[in-house]
């Protein structure tokens, strides 16, 4: 398989998946608010946007099987790049509220912390490798 | 890592992407080993050296390899070793 159809093949999944997870986090959040749900049903609505994120990751890890090495080699370093900030965002923010009441973050955040800066280091790396 | 990729692909008239489509890798990766910036798997490597129906020692060049057997002169001590490794 080709590098362009692979990343076709992910695209395929990722933007449908994206947009699924992200209008069922904010239809879930506006209902929550203004609509007297059960606390049952408020449940089951979030699976919507858990079951979307989770297809997002299974594109992405089909994605780097079907990738050649070296490029799979790149998303790998962002992949790492991507967790380190998260868990240092979230381990520091967690310190500075635990000993300097610092206004609560919520855990929501942590998945655009790690794509956005995935992202951020795909783009990086792929531009220092020269591969674009 | 050195390696005479660049040349070799030049004398066949081949891009990089051709290439990459011999061996099924992208245009990238060809371009990271000819930059010397990416070391070939050792399948990846197999295939190249099939593609160009050359050993893969004449097509890349490990420094450190050749440090080593330089170092290792007395050739005869691998096989006793393999011997000792075996016997034990």
């Amino acid at each position: 398989m080709t590098t362009e159809q692979a990343t076709y093949r992910y695209f395929k999944v990722f933007i449908p998946a994206i947009l699924v997870y992200a209008f069922g986090s904010v239809g879930l959040t506006v209902t929550a608010e203004n609509v007297a749900v059960p606390p049952i049903a408020l449940y089951a609505l979030s699976l919507v946007p858990i079951l979307a994120m989770m297809c997002v990751f299974w594109a992405h890890w089909r994605f780097a099987g079907e990738i050649d090495e070296y490029l799979r080699l790149i998303q790998i370093k962002a992949t790492l790049v991507g967790v380190a900030c998260l868990l240092v965002v979230a381990s520091g923010w967690g310190t500075l509220e635990l000993l300097a009441d610092a206004p609560n973050l919520q855990v929501f955040w942590l998945l655009p912390i790690f794509w956005v800066s995935h992202s951020a280091a795909t783009a990086f790396i792929s531009k220092k490798e020269g591969v674009f | 890592m050195k390696n005479a990729l660049k040349t070799l692909r030049a004398e066949r008239g081949w891009s990089q992407a051709v290439l990459g489509e011999y061996v099924d890798v992208s245009r990238q990766t060809i371009n990271a080993i000819e930059a010397e910036r990416y070391d070939p798997s050792l399948p990846l490597a197999f295939k190249i050296s099939r593609v160009f129906q050359l050993r893969i020692e004449e097509i890349f060049d490990d420094d450190s390899v050749v440090v080593r057997s330089e170092l290792h002169d007395e050739r005869s001590a691998t096989p006793s070793l393999i011997r000792s490794a075996v016997s034990n």
